[in-house]
């Protein structure tokens, strides 16, 4: 078998951008509200199946289910901050409670999603030839969704770096009380957080069931590897996360060939996820985002 | 027709099974402060190992040691590394362990594969009838439960169980007065598993087949909303609430056959697990009944 080097790199690239989109969201709420929120999977899920009923059910195109898919997710972020989390952290829910609560919440999520839409298999109708460059196979679909990831990590990196509201962003997540005493909108800050969070994770959850199905379980699978990302990047670090969730692509898509060539199951690609966690968790528990924002800055100015 | 005595029967043997689950959580988290969201890891490693052990020939209580030993031992394995973390990283660390292990069952074939283990030898001789074997399978675990419920009490109302609590309210306190709270931690870790091991050898055996699926995290959320249910550090209250969360499954199952319903009864039936929680996580989030008292030894 040989192996091409070229592609194994651009599905890389494919995998990290799904793995960028869905942990963004996780990191940020993470960051700010210090609990894992279970329920983040069903987000994706939640953007799949309405990208489907817009672009299949109401037939208004693929790209227009994929923009609504965005939207509402998002809308669906900022109610969940709206009428269950944010009452709770009122209350001083504490963090296990808090988990606890996201569980619930996305047992709820994900069974009700399942009585709308049923527990067969979906499939979009769009359809994307491939085709050849150099060595690469490619689809249009694939490219677009590269190109959207990486515009996403541009405009988040504008965002946070050129924008009031990005400063504010940072601050917030860096630490709330202080961010508040500065005079900052922390609680809109926070619901920008969700909306941006969830909108992403409903376009991962697109993305991902655009090249394979959309089934109850979608955004449990890819659970599991967005919180290597996190962890691995750095709890509420964008920029960590980001290198983390393209990290993680590259790792699962050499390791499929590996596991292949060994004759082993290719489910086995989560144990990969669950061996990046565990020695992220030990040998770096802060993450790569040691390599925090300033300290990109700084060397970025040092290099030019 | 089915045959209410045995359903009920049924259900309190299932009511022993949680309840030791619960107990095993409520040590972990309620009484040490340790989050594991994969507790169906070391009950889906209990009931595999004891499966396969009894399947092969071995009698009942080989399978059953086996199950205990292996999974006290993937306890210890797993917290060696995990105890050292905040937290919900420990939380989130266990959640995926239990998603791993199935993964490997699943994929396994020469541990059952997909289709699991069927035909476990059941410890109830063959030939009796279907009641006396459901009275024969509630005496043991009646007797399991007790163990395990024994072990708890002594535990928690021993200095070992004050340090426990110590390290929950205050790690770093704890370790200034010279104790060794990793040390307390795996010990938990492991004493919780090898409960929980023994609980997954006695379904395997009750059942008599076990597979992959039947261990998804579902199972691990169900402990946590027992314990949650009967009241955090309160070990009576793990059987209470395995007691009410079994018991609202089994009546909202046999209300499913009498009402029509306009929504799939088995998706609702998860829909309304789910409101429980959250139910509970708004209105009464330390459970039920009270943590359990530290004894007061003024009298001895």
């Amino acid at each position: 078998m040989s192996l091409n080097i070229a592609q194994i790199l651009f599905n890389s690239l494919l995998t990290g951008s799904l793995y960028v989109l869905a942990a963004i969201g996780l990191t940020l709420t993470y960051g700010i509200l210090k609990f894992p929120n279970v329920a983040h999977a069903e987000f994706i899920t939640f953007g799949a199946y309405f990208a489907y009923t817009v672009a299949d059910i109401w037939k208004l195109g693929f790209p227009s289910g994929a923009a609504a898919a965005f939207v509402v997710t998002g809308i669906l972020g900022v109610a969940t901050h709206l009428f269950l989390f944010g009452p709770l952290i009122k209350k001083g829910a504490s963090i296990l409670h808090l988990t606890v609560a996201s569980i619930g919440y996305g047992i709820v999520l994900r069974y009700a999603m399942q009585e709308v839409w049923g527990r067969k298999d979906l499939y979009f109708s769009a359809y994307y030839p491939g085709f050849d460059v150099g060595p690469l196979r490619v689809t249009l679909l694939w490219l677009s969704f590269i190109f959207l990831a990486v515009a996403v990590v541009a405009i988040f990196h504008l965002l946070l770096t050129e924008t009031k509201i990005g400063r504010a962003m940072r601050a917030t997540s860096n630490n709330p009380s202080l961010a508040q005493a500065s005079g900052i909108d922390t609680k809109m800050i926070i619901m920008l957080v969700w909306f941006l969070g969830s909108a992403l994770a409903g376009l991962g959850g697109v993305m991902k069931a655009s090249d394979t199905r959309i089934t109850p379980v979608l955004g449990w699978n890819v659970l599991i590897m967005s919180f290597a990302s996190v962890i691995f990047g750095g709890v509420g670090s964008i920029y960590g996360t980001i290198l983390a969730g393209y990290i993680l692509g590259f790792v699962e898509n050499l390791g499929v060939i590996v596991l292949v060539a060994l004759g082993l199951s290719t489910e086995y690609r989560f144990l990969l996820g669950f061996f990046v966690l565990v020695c992220a968790l030990i040998f770096a528990p802060q993450g790569i985002a040691g390599i925090t924002f300033r300290s990109i800055r700084k060397r970025w100015r040092a290099v030019g | 027709m089915v045959n209410i005595e045995n359903f009920i029967l049924d259900m309190f043997i299932y009511v022993g099974i949680f309840g030791v689950l619960s107990i095993s959580l409520n040590l972990e988290y309620g009484f040490t402060g340790l989050w594991n969201f994969g507790k169906v890891a070391f009950y889906m490693i209990g009931a595999y190992t004891s499966a396969i052990i009894t399947t092969l020939g071995q009698p009942f209580y080989i399978g059953f040691a086996a199950g205990v030993v292996v999974s006290s031992l993937a306890g210890l394995l797993i917290s060696l590394p995990a105890l050292r973390l905040r937290e919900d990283y420990l939380g989130i660390l266990t959640l995926v362990f239990g998603e791993i292990i199935r993964i490997i069952l699943k994929n396994e074939y020469w541990l059952g594969g997909p289709l699991g283990i069927r035909g476990i030898p059941s410890i109830t001789p063959a030939g009796l009838d279907y009641t006396t074997t459901l009275l024969v399978q509630l005496a043991s675990i009646t007797v399991i439960a007790a163990v395990c419920y024994l072990v708890a009490y002594r535990l928690i109302h021993s200095p070992f169980g004050r340090v426990i609590r110590g390290i929950r309210e205050d790690e770093l306190a704890t370790a200034s007065l010279g104790k060794n709270t990793f040390r307390y931690k795996a010990s938990i870790f492991a004493i919780s598993s090898a409960m929980a091991g023994i609980a997954g050898a006695f379904m395997g055996q009750y059942v008599t087949s076990i597979t992959p699926d039947q261990f998804m995290p579902f199972v691990s959320f169900t402990v946590w909303m027992m314990v949650m249910l009967g009241g955090f550090a309160n070990i009576e209250g793990a059987f209470l609430g395995a007691f009410l969360y079994i018991g609202f499954e089994r009546a909202a199952r046999i209300a499913k056959d009498y009402l029509l319903l306009p929504i799939d009864p088995n998706n609702l039936m998860f829909i309304l697990t789910g409101l429980l929680i959250l139910i509970f996580v708004f209105l009464r989030p330390q459970g039920l009944l009270k943590e359990n008292k530290v004894r007061d030894y003024k009298g001895v």
